[in-house]
């Protein structure tokens, strides 16, 4: 944007020097070369790293110094032969897809409750969301599986079901999981959309609801095009963000999961990383990861782009 | 047209800065989570060169922090780090990591610390302890990086995977200095690898039984002579304290599998067999299924832990009146009767003895736990550290672990653990002890939690056979591959 605008002033006074230009052009790259470092060494070298160590044979004694040997390809052919990663694969794309869903249909109802309610209860409404969203995920993991605690916790007291496990079954490790992951997923969307919201004229619902347009019809035709940017851009935030779910998953598991049958991709990396001492498998995962992430995004950015076009 | 597409470029690119930050924002909160567990700083924040790339895009180590491996609130957290002795700290200072809540108890270590001040009166000691659950993550981060601790305790199934990887610096040339002859067997091998010593004999356990005498007697039950007898017991126990919510006549959450496994070694089964230069998994013979039936039927009968906790918080039950009996490690009256969380009124009530075999009057083999110290390759202290642990495997304190009810690593100390039942009954118990397979990939079975998820399967009334053979699958996996 600021290329664009001094470009365009340069063209609008044509008696500027050649130096003045050269230097006003370089001016944003300087400004934006700070970012840029700190992106580079916060996320570039990392990733490098990463790069480099998914081609070598890299376990605890390269750790401790000895050479890394380069394999090609071989770590990435190991674990897309394993039928058991494929297993994590599906098993990671359906717990994201069921909590993106859950996150953004019960956002977008929380959002449209904030906008229903009078003051003082919306007040009461986003204090809630922003406990909620300020409580880190490890704390608010450790308290949620005490209320799930096999023995001690709350809700099998209430069920009268002590000593029964939510987390040695899947099906209930994963309801859970869920219930955390969506709990802490939902204030960042209500709150977004909710801003969106109030962005649309009020005259416009005005004018839909003289028109006879009940409350359906004018979200159809006008709340929903108006905000579907956002959700777009909500989407493919929640879609990142539970992909990658971690702590809840890890935490969950010290709790009695069953390891096999819960681990998401992020924990399967880590334990085959850290675990197993197989930091080159667990570079590989961890790489196969980040390229479903990249295509996940872009597709959604292209829809948005798309979108943006009719 | 033509004006509109740089401007959605630029907005697709600053789009995508976004998603990139957010990700980055996200990860900096992960890390911001485990900052206030204390010791657990350490880990998370030393992003060593070697292991900083997994870590760089998943949630790094840091996320390690709880260890909430309880089912009893609060969570243990690695306590704080502790200054010891009287070293002022201007010859240095050393960092030593010991595990466990109370495996070597405080005096012990000021003990230690003390006698190093006489030698060394300007080094300070720091102790930090580490909780047991996922230690070996812990440690991996720790000793790969430059700021690596300089004295550090290893669990004997462990320490193998940091001796095979250049871990620990070479005490061959110092073990006569050390122990040498004096030091027990297993824990030798245990620190040994390919020929070399690594990490020198700390101590060793042996699994008891800690019953509670008051209510043996209240139901007229006699100390088993055979497991048969044992699981009897437990049952009668469950009948007479039904009143007691929660109550196990013999406490058995399915996890702690360093205790079930006795019943299927008594059975004759093991975890894996080596076969020429391949490890052949054993969970699934006949013998072994036997004994996971025995535990399955003492689970159900004389139990009321549950099927996916283990024995992290056992000294809480006992303390609360919810135990019978439980099997435990021989320093686990010392923990029972601590001031701090324990329950010191508890003491004239607890008794031990070893784990009865199927036949009258033998026992049954258990797992002999212990440890070994370790100077890592990367400590800066490596010579201070070695005088400090030169302390901690001399007579005079090893001594101290025989009189605390733990077996020392010494031989000529072994007398000295005539000195409490729990001594005696550990010292009977390890005349029949058995260990997990030796493999530096063991530590891997481990991280990936086999043998507790079979456990929890089997409690629950999966197909034994089922899940037995998974398990052999996965561990034959692990310890080949």
């Amino acid at each position: 944007m600021a290329v664009a605008t001094t470009a365009a002033t340069g063209v609008g006074n044509p008696p500027v020097t050649a130096a003045r230009r050269r230097r006003s052009s370089a001016l944003p790259y300087v400004l934006v070369l700070p970012a840029i470092i700190v992106l580079g060494a916060m996320l570039g070298y990392p990733l490098v790293r990463l790069g480099t160590m998914s081609l070598q044979e890299y376990g605890l004694p390269q750790v401790f110094g000895k050479p890394a040997p380069w394999v090609g390809f071989a770590n990435f052919r190991a674990i897309l032969e394993d039928s058991y990663f494929w297993t994590v694969l599906w098993r990671t794309l359906i717990f994201c897809f069921v909590n993106v869903a859950l996150t953004m249909v019960l956002g977008v109802l929380i959002a449209l409750l904030l906008e229903a309610l009078g003051k003082r209860m919306r007040l009461f409404v986003s204090a809630s969301l922003i406990i909620a969203w300020a409580m880190p995920a490890l704390t608010a993991t450790i308290v949620w599986q005490w209320l799930f605690d096999t023995e001690y916790g709350l809700v099998n007291w209430a069920l009268d079901r002590q000593g029964e496990s939510w987390w040695a079954d899947q099906l209930t490790f994963f309801m859970v999981a869920t219930i955390i992951v969506v709990w802490m997923g939902i204030p960042f969307i209500a709150f977004t959309t909710y801003a969106a919201l109030t962005q649309i004229p009020t005259d416009m619902i005005e004018a839909a609801k003289l028109d006879g347009a009940g409350f359906r019809q004018t979200f159809r035709h006008i709340v929903f095009p108006a905000v579907k940017p956002i959700l777009l851009i909500l989407t493919a935030l929640s879609v990142i963000w539970d992909f990658r779910v971690f702590t809840q998953i890890y935490v969950l598991q010290r709790a009695g999961g069953i390891t096999r049958d819960t681990n998401l991709l992020g924990v399967f990396a880590y334990r085959i990383s850290i675990g197993e001492n197989r930091f080159d498998i667990g570079a590989a995962v961890a790489i196969v990861m980040l390229l479903i992430t990249a295509l996940l995004t872009v597709a959604y950015l292209r829809a948005m782009l798309k979108q943006e076009e009719v | 047209m033509n004006r509109t597409r740089p401007v959605r470029f630029l907005a697709l690119l600053a789009t995508a800065g976004l998603l990139v930050a957010a990700c980055g924002d996200d990860d900096d909160d992960t890390a911001g989570t485990d900052a206030p567990s204390g010791t657990e700083a350490p880990a998370g924040t030393e992003a060593p060169a070697g292991t900083d790339a997994p870590a760089g895009t998943e949630a790094p180590a840091g996320t390690e922090a709880p260890a909430a491996e309880t089912t009893v609130p609060p969570p243990p957290t690695n306590p704080p780090p502790q200054e010891l002795g009287t070293g002022t700290g201007e010859g240095g200072t050393i960092r030593l990591w010991l595990n466990g809540e109370a495996d070597t108890p405080d005096a012990m270590v000021e003990y230690a610390v003390a006698e190093f001040n006489k030698v060394h009166p300007d080094v300070k000691v720091v102790l930090e302890r580490q909780q047991w659950t996922g230690i070996v993550e812990r440690q991996t981060t720790a000793l790969s990086g430059s700021d690596a601790p300089d004295l550090v305790e290893f669990g004997n199934t462990q320490a193998q995977a940091f001796e095979a990887a250049g871990a620990l610096i070479d005490l061959t040339d110092r073990a006569a200095d050390l122990g040498g002859d004096d030091f027990l067997q297993s824990l030798l091998e245990a620190g040994t690898y390919d020929g070399e010593l690594y990490a020198a004999p700390y101590y060793a356990g042996a699994r008891i039984m800690i019953y509670r005498k008051d209510l043996f007697e209240a139901s007229g039950i006699e100390v088993p002579t055979t497991l048969e007898e044992m699981v009897a017991a437990g049952q009668q126990l469950m009948e007479d304290n039904a009143d007691v919510a929660n109550f196990s006549g013999i406490y058995l959450p399915a996890r702690n599998w360093h205790a079930v496994m006795s019943f299927i070694w008594e059975h004759g089964g093991d975890i894996a067999t080596q076969e020429g230069d391949q490890w052949v998994g054993q969970l699934d013979s006949p013998e072994s299924i036997a004994g996971f039936e025995f535990f399955k039927n003492a689970f159900d009968t004389a139990n009321a832990a549950p099927a996916d906790g283990d024995d992290a918080t056992d000294w809480l039950a006992f303390c609360a009146g919810e135990v019978g009996m439980m099997p435990a490690p021989g320093w686990k009256p010392g923990q029972i009767i601590n001031p701090d969380d324990g329950c010191p009124d508890m003491e004239a009530n607890i008794g031990v003895f070893a784990m009865p075999g199927l036949e009258a009057g033998s026992t049954a083999p258990v797992f002999l736990g212990g440890s070994n110290l370790g100077i890592p390759t990367n400590s800066e202290n490596q010579d201070l550290a070695y005088d400090l642990l030169k302390v901690m495997v001399s007579s005079g304190f090893q001594k101290q672990f025989a009189e605390n009810g733990t077996i020392p690593a010494l031989k000529s100390e072994l007398a000295n653990v005539a000195g409490s039942d729990a001594a005696v009954a550990q010292a009977t118990a390890a005349e029949n002890s058995r260990f997990v397979p030796t493999s530096e990939k063991w530590a891997g079975v481990e991280a990936a939690n086999v043998l507790q998820d079979m456990l929890t399967q089997i409690a629950q009334g999966d197909d034994i056979a089922e899940v037995t053979a998974q398990a052999d699958a996965a561990i034959e996996d692990t310890l080949n591959g």
